[in-house]
């Protein structure tokens, strides 16, 4: 295929050495000299409430408590903790309406675990001590969990500026009727021949990164506040606090530490802002705060919960008339992005199929539950489970095989992909169809498990997805990287987008390696402080490799142009007839003429005139690549999945069997971390939509902040796993690559519920479809043979 | 909300049966035994407040001689209190004549606690829940408890007497577990319905039966989670008793269930779903004890 030969193998993964042996360093791990302890003490009792007094005294008296603090010892000013505000143009930003209306200590408690005041002491038991000595005396407020009950006339505003608790909506300017699409809805489905339509309720997952939210922060005699955190985007964070804080950015430093796992939850701030107030609160002390695995749980944004409600119109012939959908989520407390998810989950459904008339609506609702925000896949698992099972509920009426109908219906090359004008480079879909449906024996299951008796029903089902590769042209893209060639000829390379445990860091690596001619282990790659790395926004909507990846490739291009340049006038031949492979120069029609490249850099770096002669001994100068990159597309990647399940009628319980992921991925860099992250994806995407969700009593309070009581798939629940990359390069992306970072999860969700409905007849509008859920459908419904669906 | 800091308690390290039944005189109600600690632990570290935490921990890690699972074909099994899940699955007998406590121990938590659990321990948490107690009640068995007065043995269908609460009185302990030796057509087996593998039952079941060819002469039925202590279903025992194994039969039995249990809803399920599915699990269970698919 190609003459790369490092980009495409399985290169040792940089982080798991000391990962695996326990000399990573977390920010958990952190320990300096006169270091102090924070807590935030929490509002537990009430999901919402007004603080009537706050009494710090007790708590300031307790042994070992250095300052206590509380919403009038820090800055009025209020926060968004999401960053993808600062990613939209000035006027975007206007339209979408975001806004800061997050305290650092709140007087008003929208959720269960608002922050209500901070404790710094000598220990974290002397911080928690004193905690308990708080004395906070409450009015409780209505607790609102639903849109419909937060957007009540009469209900208590969440903040002035969003009238009705309606967060967000698309706005008006760029989506007349707040609709996105285009085509005559209305019209199209009176033409239709079938239409399905279902209200569904999608669940409230949680990211359950293995590493708690910690974070050490600390003022220096300089005036220099740094923070350590290991957020997804130290970039967007810096300018944030900065913000905050009133700030000059030099003055803001943010160190990245290793990151163990994100999944969204760190697409922005979680507690930074209140490790930052402690610390300006202690000049001179680094101040660590730690977040215990129940507290994380309600204090770190989840995926958006909510109604889902879609109709889709079809002519005989199978040819898709229209969709129409309203997605209406449940925020949390907080507005964070609100504008987000309520757009992608649209925007992802646009992308899919060639309907000829669209109208999507999404709008977000403040409630009082615990927040929103990005999850590995932002909206897009919201709008599989409810597209998916629509379409198959189509196909069940049409006659027609799920497959074949995909094939034929989904947008492709040329077509726009999620944002209109921005057209879909490359598409692998049907390859992935083709191959996924081969590798789970489509055909005969099919026709097998349409007719079946017995206790124990069996089903395959399929579904698709596209998804995207940075967030081109809705947000900005802009990666900048720094590559310096040290005198022996190897390269360290300085890009500020942080690896969360998902191997970019390794692939882009590989991806310098290859473009330098540099072996693997002469490249190195660093993250670097805030001071120290260029700009970049952060690792999020799948761009690392994508956008990353092609600017770690320009700024590697541009280092060997120097190199070459410098090395054309040692060989006499032009920079063009060069190629480098091992470090090793040499003119392409003619090997054997070459030059080293370590005689190049350490002549640069090491550069003495001649004491006899005068004369200059190669070119002067050390050699660095720089690009300031910005995104000039976007190529997402497609994708399939295959579930077979095995549906106890007698119980509900639904075990899966096995899972094909096969993934558009165009090229993989790595394929045993592009393997890695399909198969993560699954375990995620089994667990929306069969076992896992947030749950809430009436008073907002959750009831499974733990692992003990909140179920995600464990290694005895995975079934038995088949990824399939199907490698077809992209135009666009660096070495032909699209994303695989969040598409893992999709559509396994789409399919575990097409095998189902195709095992017992029956679709479930509510995720996760639990033994309980199946078993009351079974005794409302009655198992029903796929094959009498298709002829009634 | 949990703690980062394990709240302060005393710590008591008793060399033998009769200094830690000393030591429980003392201290009454004081005094929390530990065995494994698997359930003690997370207890303590959940308490709601400090008057639900206890001053003194007693572990059992230096008494001597506690640890042993004994087979005899005559007298049947004896594990002693510091037995711990894993050690009961190595002798070959338990899972030979003690099918129901063997699969309860081996579906039981993960690895890692199963090495630290002990088989006492779970009956003396007294919860409905408790896989190895549901076993243990259908097979039946008997609590050996050393007090000051000297030993006692409690049958287990007096063990239980609420939730959390046993028959055991504060000043003793409990140091062996008797299970009966196995009897001729005597089967067992059990089953348990969970979220995900590793997990606690929303609903477990355990039977024994007695088997004359296809007549069950005697029955054992226990279930778990659906009550305030493990239950016994002695109600549907007797349509079991002295009748074939015929599908009407299991029919009338699994319809029997749900009339004899008294669920509740919580995190792990729903009120009506036990019922739902509490009879088709028992069904399953009596069919797997007799070998059929
Ligand atoms: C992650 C996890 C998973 C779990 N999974 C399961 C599961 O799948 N199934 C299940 O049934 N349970 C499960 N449990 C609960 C627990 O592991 C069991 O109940 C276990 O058998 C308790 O044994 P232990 O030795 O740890 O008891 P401990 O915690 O030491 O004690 C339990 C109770 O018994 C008392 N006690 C113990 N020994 C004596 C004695 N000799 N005399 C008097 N009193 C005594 C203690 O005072 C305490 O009240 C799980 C627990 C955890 C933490």
């Amino acid at each position: 295929m190609s003459e790369e030969t490092i980009v495409g193998t399985n290169a040792p993964r940089v982080d798991v050495r000391d990962k695996a042996t326990g000399q990573a360093q977390y920010a958990a791990d952190i320990q300096l000299p006169g270091m102090l302890y924070g807590k935030v003490v929490r509002c537990w009792e009430h999901a919402h409430a007004r603080v009537k007094r706050l009494d710090l005294s007790a708590a300031a008296a307790s042994p070992g408590v250095v300052r206590v603090i509380g919403p009038k010892d820090v800055t009025a000013k209020r926060y968004n903790s999401s960053v993808l505000d600062l990613m939209v143009s000035e006027s975007m930003h206007d339209m979408l309406g975001d806004i800061d209306d997050q305290p650092i200590f709140t007087e008003h408690v929208k959720f269960q675990g608002d922050a209500i005041c901070g404790i710094i002491a000598r220990s974290e038991e002397a911080a928690e001590r004193a905690a308990a000595k708080i004395v906070v005396e409450y009015e409780p407020l209505p607790v609102y969990l639903t849109a419909e009950a937060s957007r009540a006339p009469g209900a208590v505003q969440f903040t002035p500026e969003k009238p009705g608790n309606l967060a967000f909506q698309l706005p008006e300017a760029m989506f007349p009727n707040h609709a996105l699409g285009g085509g005559d809805v209305e019209g199209a489905m009176r033409d239709a021949d079938i239409v399905v339509e279902d209200a569904f309720y999608v669940p409230k997952q949680k990211q359950c990164q293995m590493e708690p939210h910690a974070y050490v922060a600390k003022v220096d005699s300089g005036g220099r506040l740094t923070c350590w955190t290991s957020s997804q985007m130290p970039k967007l964070v810096q300018r944030k606090l900065a913000k905050l804080f009133d700030l000059p950015m030099n003055l803001m430093k943010i160190v990245p530490t290793v990151i163990g796992g994100g999944f969204g939850t760190r697409l922005g701030m979680i507690s930074e802002p209140q490790a930052c107030a402690m610390a300006l609160a202690v000049p001179g002390h680094p101040v660590k705060l730690q977040t215990l695995r129940e507290e994380d749980w309600v204090i770190s944004p989840s995926r958006h919960p909510g109604k889902y409600w879609m109709r889709i119109g079809f002519k005989r012939d199978g040819s898709p008339v229209a969709c129409d959908a309203r997605f209406e989520n449940y925020k949390g407390g907080y507005y964070l992005d609100a504008s987000g998810t309520a757009f992608t989950a649209g925007a992802w459904l646009g992308g899919m199929y060639r309907f000829p008339a669209l109208r999507y609506r999404g709008e977000s609702y403040f409630t009082n539950q615990g927040l929103t925000g990005a999850y590995r896949g932002y909206g897009n698992p919201q709008t599989n489970f409810v597209l998916e099972q629509l379409i198959d509920r189509g196909c069940a009426e049409l006659g027609a095989d799920p497959v074949e109908w995909r094939k034929k219906w989904h947008k492709g090359v040329g077509d726009d992909g999620w944002c209109p004008g921005v057209t879909y480079p490359s598409c692998a879909l049907d390859e992935c169809l083709d191959r996924g449906a081969a590798a789970i024996g489509w055909t005969e299951k099919r026709r097998k498990y349409a007719k079946q008796e017995g206790t124990i029903r069996r089903g395959v089902g399929v579904a698709v997805m596209n998804h995207t590769s940075g967030a081109m042209p809705m947000l900005l893209e802009h990666t900048a990287c720094t590559v310096k060639l040290n005198e022996d000829a190897t390269a360290e390379v300085l890009f500020a987008c942080s690896d969360m445990g998902q191997g970019s860091h390794t692939a882009l690596k590989q991806i310098a390696a290859e473009t330098l001619g540099f072996p693997f282990e002469h490249v190195q790659l660093s993250s670097g402080t805030s001071d120290v790395a260029g700009f970049d926004i952060g690792a999020h909507a799948s761009r690392t490799i994508y956008v990353g990846g092609a600017a770690v490739k320009k700024a590697c291009e541009e280092a060997k142009r120097q190199l070459f340049e410098r090395a054309s006038l040692q060989l006499g031949v032009p920079a063009d007839e060069l190629d480098i492979r091992d470090k090793r120069i040499f003119v392409k029609a003619d090997p054997a003429r070459g030059i080293q490249a370590e005689a190049i850099t350490r002549a640069g770096v090491y550069h003495f005139v001649d004491p006899m002669t005068g004369e200059p001994g190669g070119v002067p100068g050390q050699i660095q690549g720089y690009v300031s990159f910005f995104a000039p597309h976007n190529s997402p990647p497609f994708g399939a999945s295959f579930a077979e399940v095995e549906v106890d009628t007698e119980t509900g319980e639904v075990r899966v069997i096995e899972l094909v992921n096969a993934h558009d991925i165009g090229r993989a860099i790595n394929p045993a971390a592009v393997e890695g992250q399909l198969e993560g994806g699954i375990q995620q995407g089994l667990g929306f939509v069969l076992s896992e969700e947030m749950d809430y009593d009436a008073k907002g309070r959750v009831q499974n902040n733990s692992f003990t009581d909140y179920k995600m798939f464990g290694p005895e629940d995975m079934p038995k796993i088949t990824t399939i990359l199907v490698e077809d390069a992209d135009p666009v992306g660096p070495f032909g690559a699209k994303s695989v970072g969040e598409s893992g999860l999709v559509s396994p969700i789409g399919a575990v519920a097409n095998a189902i409905f195709h095992a017992i007849g029956i679709q479930f509008t509510e995720a996760p479809i639990t033994p309980e859920k199946v078993l009351k459908g079974i005794l409302e419904k009655g198992v029903r043979n796929y094959a009498a669906i298709r002829r009634s | 909300m949990s703690s980062r800091i394990l709240p302060d308690f005393n710590l008591l390290l008793p060399q033998s049966v009769a200094e830690a039944v000393e030591l429980l005189s003392t201290h009454r109600d004081r005094i929390t035994v530990m065995a494994g600690g698997t359930d003690v632990m997370v207890a303590m570290k959940f308490a709601q407040s400090a008057a639900k935490l206890p001053e003194f921990v007693m572990s059992l890690e230096n008494v001597p001689g506690l640890g042993y699972v004994l087979f005899d074909p005559e007298k049947g099994l004896r594990i002693g209190a510091k037995a711990t899940v894993a050690e009961l699955l190595a002798p070959p007998e338990v899972k030979q004549h003690y099918r129901a406590l063997w699969h309860a121990a081996q579906t039981f938590a993960t690895a890692q606690v199963r090495n630290t659990a002990t088989v006492l321990g779970n009956l003396l948490r007294a919860s409905p829940a408790g896989d190895c107690s549901c076993a243990v009640y259908a097979l039946g068995g008997v609590v050996v408890l050393h007090g000051p007065h000297g030993s006692r043995d409690v049958d287990i269908d007096d063990f239980w007497l609420s939730y959390g609460v046993t028959a055991r009185q504060p000043d003793e302990l409990a140091v062996e577990l008797t299970l009966p030796p196995p009897a001729a057509g005597s089967r067992s087996a059990f089953k348990r319905m969970t979220r995900m593998s590793e997990d606690l039952a929303k609903l477990n079941v355990a039977v024994r039966l007695e088997m004359s060819g296809n007549t069950c002469v005697d029955a054992r039925l226990a279930m778990g989670c659906v009550a305030p202590t493990p239950l016994r279903l002695t109600k549907t025992e007797t349509l079991l008793r002295g009748h074939e194994l015929t599908p009407e039969v299991l029919q009338r039995v699994a319809a029997s269930v749900p009339w004899e249990i008294s669920p509740i809803d919580d995190k792990r399920s729903t009120a009506e779903y036990r019922k739902q599915v509490s009879g088709v699990l028992l069904k399953r269970a009596i069919q797997e004890a007799c070998g059929v698919a």
